[in-house]
C-alpha cells in the first residue's frame, strides 16, 4: 500500500504526467475557445436570432456574450484562447517527446499564463457578480486554465526555471515534492466549484 | 581527517536530519490540514446541492391547481388588449425575465401604445414562464406573469402600463427577480385598482401559466421574444424603434 502511494507519488512528478495533464487541460480549453468564437462570431453577424431567450439554453439567456466584458480587448475574449492555447499544446506534445525548453522561455511562458489566468478568473467573477449569467463553456475554460497554470507551475518550480531567492526556491521545492502543490489546487477547484452551486444551485436543478 | 573536522562533520549531519524531521512534520500537518478543508468543502458542496434540489419543489407546495383562465384570454393562452376589431394582430411571446423581451419592450413601448390606442393593432402577449428557473428558486416568471394575467382579468386597460413598468424595472437574470411588493408597487404606479393588487399573492393563475407555457413551445415557439403579426413571425430588428411598426403599417394596408 505504501509502496503503491510512493509509485503513484512518483507518477505525479514525471514528465509523461505533468505535460499530459497540460495537454488535456489546454486542449480542452482550445475546444471551448472554439465554440466560443464561433458563438462571437454568429452573434456579429446575426444579432436577432441570438439575441433571444431560447428554451433549450439551459442555464442563460446568451447573456454573458453581449456583456462588454466578453470582448474587453475590443474582439471577443475567446480569441486570445485560440491565439495562446495551441502554444501550450506545442509545448506539451515537445516536453512529451523529450524537448527541454531553456530556462528564460520556461519563464516566459508563466508569466504570459499568469496574465492569462488572471484575466480568466476577472471574467469568472465578472459574470458570477455583475452578469449575473452561467455560461458552461467560460467555466470550462476557467477549470482548464487553472489546471495548466498549476501543471506549469509544477514543472517550472521542480526545474527550477523561475528566478526566485534559493530560500523561497527551496520552500517551493519542498511543498511541490510533498504534493501540497496538488491539494492546493484541489481545495481552489472545490472552492470554486461550491461557489458555483451556491449561485447557481436552484437554476442548475429548476 | 582532523577529529575537528569529524565532529563538525557529524554535526551538520544531525542538524541536517533534524531540519529533514521537521519540515516532514509541517508537511504532514499542511496534509492533514489540507484533508480536513477538502472534506469540510466537499460535505459544503453536497449540503448545498441537496438544498438547492429541495428548494424547487418547496416553492410549488401551496400552488392552486384549479386551472382558472384570465377573463377574455385565448383558447391558445394569450391575454388580449386593445380593439378586438383591430386589422392587424400582433401576437408577443415574452417572459418577463428575458433580458432581451426587455429591451424590445423599452425601445417599442411608446409605438405600441399609439398603434393599440388608434385601434391599429390588438395585441395577443403570451406570458411564459420558463425562465422560472433563471430567479434562484423564487420563480419571478411565474410571479410577474401571474401579476399579469390577474391585472388582464380584472383591470385589462392597465395591463400594458403595467407590463411596461415590469419592464423598465426589470430585474437581471440570475438574480431573485423582485419581490411581491416590488411587483404590487409597480402595478400601483400602472393605475391597478388597490383591490385587484390586492389577489396576486392568491396565484390564481399559477396553473394556467404554466399550460400556456407549454403549449407556446409544443406550438413550435422556440425562444423569447417571439412575434407574430398576423400569424406570421417578425424576423426583423426588435430592438429598435422603426422596422416593428413600419411592418404593422404594412400589414394595415394590406
Amino acid at each position: 500500500m505504501a509502496e503503491l502511494l510512493t509509485r503513484v507519488r512518483g507518477l505525479r512528478h514525471a514528465n509523461a504526467w505533468i505535460y499530459g495533464t497540460m495537454l488535456v487541460s489546454a486542449s480542452l480549453s482550445l475546444v471551448a475557445s472554439f465554440v466560443l468564437s464561433i458563438d462571437a462570431v454568429r452573434l456579429a453577424a446575426d444579432p436577432q436570432t441570438t439575441l433571444s431567450c431560447n428554451i433549450n439554453s439551459v442555464i442563460s439567456c446568451g447573456t454573458v456574450a453581449s456583456s462588454w466584458q466578453a470582448s474587453l480587448l475590443g474582439f471577443p475574449n475567446a480569441f486570445l484562447g485560440l491565439v495562446a492555447e495551441p502554444v501550450v499544446i506545442t509545448v506539451a506534445v515537445a516536453s512529451l517527446g523529450g524537448v527541454r525548453f531553456p530556462r528564460w522561455f520556461m519563464f516566459t511562458a508563466q508569466v504570459v499564463y499568469t496574465i492569462g489566468v488572471l484575466f480568466a478568473y476577472w471574467l469568472f467573477y465578472q459574470s458570477m457578480f455583475h452578469i449575473g449569467a452561467l455560461c458552461p463553456w467560460c467555466l470550462l475554460v476557467t477549470v482548464s486554465t487553472t489546471l495548466v497554470f498549476a501543471t506549469l507551475t509544477h514543472v517550472n518550480i521542480r526545474d527550477g526555471n523561475l528566478p526566485l531567492p534559493p530560500r523561497i526556491q527551496s520552500a517551493l521545492k519542498n511543498a511541490v515534492a510533498a504534493d501540497l502543490d496538488a491539494m492546493a489546487v484541489t481545495i481552489w477547484l472545490l472552492v470554486l466549484t461550491l461557489a458555483v452551486v451556491s449561485k447557481y444551485g436552484t437554476t442548475l436543478f429548476g | 581527517m582532523g577529529k575537528q573536522a569529524r565532529t563538525t562533520a557529524r554535526q551538520q549531519r544531525i542538524a541536517q536530519a533534524a531540519a529533514a524531521r521537521r519540515r516532514a512534520r509541517r508537511n504532514r500537518i499542511f496534509v492533514a490540514s489540507g484533508g480536513l478543508v477538502i472534506v469540510g468543502l466537499l460535505v459544503a458542496i453536497v449540503v448545498t446541492l441537496v438544498n438547492a434540489a429541495g428548494g424547487g419543489s418547496r416553492a410549488n407546495v401551496d400552488a392552486p391547481t384549479t386551472l382558472v383562465a384570465p377573463a377574455g384570454a385565448t383558447a391558445a393562452g394569450a391575454i388580449q388588449v386593445g380593439d378586438p376589431a383591430a386589422p392587424v394582430k400582433l401576437e408577443v411571446y415574452l417572459d418577463y425575465m428575458c433580458p432581451f423581451c426587455g429591451r424590445f419592450d423599452r425601445a417599442n413601448a411608446d409605438q405600441l401604445n399609439r398603434l393599440v390606442a388608434d385601434g391599429t393593432v390588438r395585441l395577443e402577449i403570451y406570458p411564459l414562464s420558463f425562465l422560472d428557473k433563471t430567479s434562484n428558486g423564487t420563480r419571478y416568471s411565474t410571479r410577474a406573469a401571474n401579476a399579469a394575467a390577474t391585472v388582464a382579468d380584472r383591470a385589462p386597460d392597465k395591463l400594458l402600463a403595467f407590463t411596461q413598468a415590469l419592464f423598465a424595472q426589470q430585474p437581471h437574470e440570475g438574480s431573485d427577480g423582485l419581490t411581491n411588493d416590488q411587483i404590487a408597487n409597480l402595478a400601483h404606479g400602472a393605475g391597478v385598482p388597490q383591490d385587484v393588487i390586492n389577489t396576486f399573492v392568491d396565484r390564481t393563475f399559477e396553473p394556467w401559466i404554466a399550460k400556456l407555457t407549454d403549449t407556446a413551445f409544443a406550438s413550435g415557439i422556440t425562444g423569447t421574444p417571439t412575434l407574430k403579426i398576423n400569424g406570421t413571425v417578425f424576423k426583423g430588428d426588435l430592438y429598435t424603434v422603426g422596422p416593428l411598426t413600419d411592418a404593422i403599417t404594412a400589414a394595415k394596408g394590406q
